[in-house]
């Protein structure tokens, strides 16, 4: 198992945001995480990249509010639910967040080095920078456009290959096509497919239940921050009830 | 012509100070209301040290900027740290610092004006006006470290975190980047530039310990008018708002007095028509 969460619980203030959540990804899986709006996907992924842990230290050290995270996270047989984010990404989980977040005022290059901020070894970076222009053939093109101006789509493509260049085991992304036209939306899977047959594990969270149901080996379906079911698509479809209430399809 | 070297000097000083204050801004959000005031220390170590003990200047002025750059990480860790999240707080305690460093000032040196010597004597005149080698010198310096700072920020791999961190401190976190040790690093950077202006500065000016008020309420303005945690802004800015005050100083009757005012007003309205400033980050909606 490449990644375990038990029993993880995250609160803010009052509201319970993730709920007794347990889950678990194998090496080279393609993981979905498919519920409705404010079901906790985002918020679990937040979780185990150590990000609801930051919130917390600055909420505590503001004296703003109360951020209640509990459970135990296991990566690559380690637990690491009490390391910070940046110690996080050094083990190997990348999370490539919601809403894309390039570094607007940085060129295309520089976005993509920041990623390999960790990466020290130069060849390697190389290599990694290689890939992701490989994939990508688009951000070589662009490379020293400004992120801010590329398009949505562009800069969804270079979030991902941002994430790409931290060196992931893991790689979490976060609604990659949310606000995508459908074309474009369909490119990005195919690279999300062609990235997770290059042998890269991902954990991915979405709305879009139909394509991503066809990507994927498993998926969890999380409801106010509980997870309701378990299978691969075909099984989780069969279900008419789970199917009408909560895919929406 | 006058207006022309008065404006590049004040302009290139202000563009070291707000840099120095955004950069500290943009990576750890503090708004240090006693950045100028290291800037008045180190001018009083440089006279300390030069005039009092007799040291060769250029080695009391190194000295001096080291010495800032200390305190102000001393002051990091003992005093900001704590409280770096709370935003009032740092507001706070950074005027309060301000303010003893002027009362320590004052009590060791007096309120009396001081002034140091410069490190090279002599002048000569263009367009009838005279340029001191030592306003020369200044100049240089700044440009230099500007260049300097440029390089560091855009060339080079502290310089991409700096910046990164500066844009959307969360992503920064998910590229492995250390977010306390950053904004140390960039403290340290931010006040031994400060300090380094004190330095340049000192021998052109008057010191006495209420010397940091002045250049505050104009780098503030300078920082708005170029956009709160823009450096690009901010080198912009300072150059308008330099050639800004020495054209008051010089063009209108009693313009001195107006300094401060020219900034404020220039500051308001900045306020008023374009709240982002000229080069303006907005910054990502932190959740």
């Amino acid at each position: 198992m490449l990644l375990e969460i038990a029993h993880l619980n995250v609160r803010y203030e009052k509201a319970v945001l993730i709920n007794d959540l347990s889950l678990h990804v194998d090496e080279g899986e393609l993981v979905s995480l498919v519920g409705p709006n404010g079901a906790g996907k985002s918020t679990t992924l937040r979780a185990i990249s150590g990000l609801v842990a930051w919130e917390r230290e600055i909420k505590r050290r503001s004296a703003g509010g109360e951020i209640v995270l509990e459970g135990t996270v296991t990566f690559d047989g380690e637990r690491i639910d009490q390391i910070p984010a940046h110690e996080i990404v050094r083990r190997g989980l990348v999370l490539c967040p919601e809403r894309r977040r390039p570094f607007r005022e940085m060129t295309v290059l520089e976005n993509l080095m920041a990623g390999a901020y960790l990466l020290r070894d130069r060849q390697k970076c190389r290599g990694t920078l290689d890939k992701v222009y490989y994939l990508f053939p688009l951000l070589q093109q662009r490379s020293r456009q400004i992120a801010g101006t590329l398009s949505g789509g562009e800069q969804q493509m270079l979030a991902i290959g941002r994430a790409f260049m931290s060196d992931p085991k893991l790689l979490c992304i976060d609604e990659p096509s949310t606000g995508l036209a459908p074309l474009i939306r369909r490119e990005v899977f195919d690279k999300i497919s062609e990235i997770s047959r290059l042998g890269i594990t991902i954990l991915l969270v979405e709305q879009e239940v139909g394509v991503v149901f066809q990507m994927a080996h498993r998926n969890y379906v999380l409801s106010s921050g509980k997870i309701i079911a378990e299978g691969t698509g075909q099984q989780l479809l069969a279900d008419e009830v789970l199917r009408k209430t909560y895919l929406g399809l | 012509m006058n207006i022309l070297i008065t404006g590049l000097i004040t302009g290139s000083m202000l563009a070291l100070l707000a840099i120095g204050f955004s950069l500290i801004f943009g990576v750890a959000r503090i708004v240090n209301i006693a950045h100028t005031a290291f800037y008045m220390v180190a001018a009083y170590c440089i006279y300390y040290l030069s005039v009092r003990v007799g040291l060769n200047p250029l080695l009391s002025m190194l000295t001096a900027v080291a010495a800032v750059t200390v305190l102000g990480l001393l002051v990091y860790k003992f005093l900001i740290d704590p409280i770096r999240e709370h935003e009032g707080a740092v507001l706070i305690a950074t005027i309060a610092l301000a303010m003893v460093f002027q009362e320590v000032t004052l009590r060791l040196f007096t309120g009396d004006y001081r002034t140091v010597d410069f490190l090279i004597t002599g002048f000569f005149t263009v367009g009838g006006v005279k340029v001191f080698y030592q306003q020369l010198l200044t100049f240089g310096v700044v440009l230099v470290t500007l260049g300097a700072v440029w390089f560091l920020l855009m060339k080079t791999r502290l310089g991409l975190a700096i910046r990164s961190m500066a844009e959307d401190r969360e992503v920064a976190n998910l590229m492995g980047m250390n977010e306390s040790r950053l904004a140390m690093i960039t403290l340290g950077i931010s006040v031994a530039l400060a300090g380094l202006t004190g330095a340049v500065l000192a021998p052109l000016t008057v010191l006495n310990p209420y010397m940091w008020m002045e250049p505050l309420i104009i780098m503030m303005a300078v920082v708005v008018l170029g956009g709160l945690g823009s450096i690009k802004g901010s080198f912009v800015a300072a150059f308008i708002l330099g050639f800004t005050e020495a054209l008051v100083v010089f063009l209108v009757p009693k313009g001195a007095f107006l300094k401060g005012s020219v900034a404020l007003t220039i500051m308001i309205l900045v306020l008023l028509i374009r709240p982002e400033g000229l080069f303006g980050v907005s910054f990502e909606e932190e959740r």
